[in-house]
């Protein structure tokens, strides 16, 4: 039914309060919360250095000190104006290398000079350790003396993600779930007060073609949300999708179905649109909080998190954040999907069961 | 067969009530046929199970001679059905759901010449919230033509529109008999029914009353006649006269304001000649309405 599907894509675009509430809403999160915890890479803050010393030494190590990449470094002239831009929380931690440092005259100064506020302790303590470990070196060349002992670094292969990262997935569970939800139940419950379903049943038109259209015409919708979040996600506050994007888009689209069938439940138990209205907020909002969306479970206390890892949205975004940040397969915990599907089977055969476009 | 609807024992259960009580009736093509009666008469839901909306408890319905409970896909295709206040959607224009609901049937709507036909062209590009209650209601009543069905059905059409606006839906309905189709329609206000029905169907808690053509129902009524007069001289005595030949009643308000049923022609010509000494202000003789019938059946009015 091309056509029912074609006139309710209409019909949700022309209703510009409800594309706000399933577009921008969730936008408006984003923005937020990107504003908060978005970060560049290496978000250590700033760092001063105040070079007096003009030997080789000296300059090697604030070129390798500017070479790690994780401070943004800059130079200043004197240890008193850099302490001033510390006070004023411009650079959280100053490297000062005294004059004649690095000479090896005996009498020149042999200790380079870390300031820091106890707040910026852990800049401070990466800073430590990189200069401890350069000087070392520099000691060691000296001494003509070989390392015996070291480290061997191996990188991870779980790719890295923030806080933010998490939250945007978050917010698209969040997107997905209130629009999917609320939007199916009010609509439904909307034609039903109105008759157009009871209308519908006299033309010869099937109720799965009815649902049908509805349902895939909100996918569209679903579509064009999650490719928002996303984008301004990844292009305004540099968020990482690390895993695939199309399973992202297909955990979405899954994820709404269960959403849309949920909606279809509460239509079917709901006398009025009011009180579909109140129903879907009261199903929406404990689950915004509770399932995950801004926070672990884990962090909640246990009794509260041994029973929330079991609400529809909780796996799904276990799911899509395994997917997204940590390039894990759909399958990588089966349970998750499965839990998802499980719940897809409920929510569809209550709806099978009560959900009817006319009364008996 | 002449027969385009045939309902047989009827009945629909919902508990312990029955709001259809086995009724039976027949509609003939190209006629305009009419369920009358109070809300909870049993109206809609007779028509509704017409409609295949809802399901009989036990009886049988067949339209265009096929069986409501086995073959509705294909009834589906051949009626029209308006229901009773219902609205259409919100955010499409009059012009793209009349072309949707053609879709459903797989036809193409001149979905203009329709809308010409009830006065909206000017609407075609508007929503249906923009539309005043009379023109909802003439909307709602092309929306069901889109088919081109045989028969349209019709549930409460006027209800809750001004005198005006109940003229001009009675207009369309008459356009739409003579297209001939077959119309079945309910109605509270008998006034519509004596006007648009070629038969119609007395209901009351479930059951037909009474059933046949409008105006023999109308003269099988035990008083057909009627005088209503305003007799400001008129004396006790007369009264009294008056009382014993027919069914005289004070109609309230100004006093000596009377309304007079009758049996026969010749007791009406012995009361006008009576009231005629007393030099009435006003006097006017009539048949007895649908709505005496009504009162003479089930002794109430019909309340709004």
């Amino acid at each position: 039914m091309f056509k029912l599907f074609i006139a309710d894509l209409k019909m949700l675009l022309r209703n510009k309060q409800a594309l706000f509430w399933s577009l921008f809403f969730p936008l408006i999160f984003t923005f937020v919360f990107g504003s908060f915890f978005a970060k560049g890479d290496g978000g250590n803050g700033t760092l001063s250095i105040v070079n007096k010393s003009n030997t080789e030494i000296a300059k090697n190590f604030e070129t390798s000190l500017k070479d790690t990449g994780i401070f943004k470094v800059q130079n200043d002239d004197s240890f008193d104006k850099a302490k001033e831009l510390m006070d004023k929380d411009k650079v959280s931690v100053v490297v000062y290398i005294p004059e004649r440092f690095g000479s090896l005259e005996p009498n020149s100064p042999k200790k380079i000079k870390i300031y820091y506020v106890p707040t910026n302790r852990q800049s401070e303590s990466i800073v430590e350790s990189f200069s401890d470990k350069y000087l070392t070196t520099v000691n060691m060349q000296i001494q003509k003396a070989l390392p015996i002992f070291s480290v061997e670094k191996e990188e991870g292969n779980k790719p890295k993600f923030n806080y933010f990262d998490f939250i945007l997935i978050g917010l698209i569970g969040m997107a997905l779930m209130n629009s999917s939800i609320q939007g199916v139940a009010i609509a439904m419950s909307k034609y039903k007060e109105d008759k157009i379903l009871k209308r519908m049943t006299t033309t010869p038109v099937k109720s799965w073609q009815f649902i049908g259209a509805e349902v895939f015409s909100r996918l569209v919708l679903n579509v064009v949300q999650v490719t928002l979040i996303l984008v301004i996600g990844t292009y305004a506050y540099d968020a990482h999708i690390n895993g695939s994007i199309f399973l992202v888009y297909v955990l979405s689209l899954i994820g709404a179905i269960l959403f849309q069938s949920i909606g279809f439940v509460i239509a079917s138990f709901a006398k009025t649109t009011d009180a579909a209205e109140g129903m879907s907020t009261a199903i929406t909002v404990p689950m915004m909080f509770l399932a995950g969306v801004f926070f672990p479970i884990e962090s909640l206390p246990k009794w509260l998190s041994s029973v929330v890892q079991y609400l529809p949205l909780a796996p799904l975004l276990r799911n899509l954040r395994g997917v997204a940040l940590e390039k894990n397969s759909i399958f990588e915990n089966p349970n998750n999907m499965g839990l998802v599907l499980v719940w897809i089977v409920i929510m569809l055969l209550i709806a099978a069961k009560r959900f009817r476009l006319s009364e008996e | 067969m002449n027969n385009v609807i045939a309902v047989k024992n009827l009945v629909k259960k919902y508990k312990d009530l029955k709001a259809v009580n086995n009724i039976s009736f027949e509609v003939v093509k190209g006629e305009i046929f009419g369920l009358l009666g109070e809300n909870g008469a049993g109206k809609t839901t007779t028509l509704e199970m017409i409609e295949g909306l809802r399901k009989p408890t036990s009886g049988t319905i067949k339209v265009l001679g096929l069986a409501t409970k086995k073959e509705m896909d294909k009834i589906k295709e051949k009626i029209g059905v308006q229901l009773q206040s219902s609205a259409y959607y919100n955010y499409l224009s009059l012009k793209e759901i009349l072309e949707l609901f053609g879709e459903f049937y797989g036809k193409d709507v001149d979905a203009l010449k329709l809308l010409e036909m009830v006065g909206l062209i000017s609407k075609a590009n508007s929503y249906v919230g923009k539309l005043s209650g009379g023109q909802k209601q003439r909307f709602s009543i092309i929306a069901s033509l889109v088919n081109d069905p045989e028969i349209v059905f019709l549930d409460e059409p006027t209800t809750g529109l001004d005198p005006l606006a109940r003229r001009n839906l009675w207009e369309l309905i008459a356009k739409i008999k003579e297209q001939g189709k077959t119309i079945i329609l309910t109605t509270h206000y008998l006034e519509e029914a004596e006007v648009l029905c070629d038969r119609v169907a007395i209901m009351e808690k479930g059951r037909i009353l009474k059933i046949g053509e409008t105006h023999k129902l109308i003269e099988s009524s035990k008083d057909p006649y009627k005088i209503s007069f305003y007799a400001p001289k008129i004396d006790r005595n007369t009264i009294k006269e008056l009382e014993n030949m027919g069914n005289l009643s004070n109609l309230g308000g100004k006093t000596n304001h009377f309304e007079m049923r009758l049996k026969s022609q010749s007791l009406l010509n012995s009361a006008i000649s009576i009231i005629h000494k007393f030099s009435p202000e006003s006097l006017t003789v009539g048949r007895s309405t649908l709505e005496d019938l009504f009162i003479e059946l089930t002794g109430k009015r019909i309340e709004e």
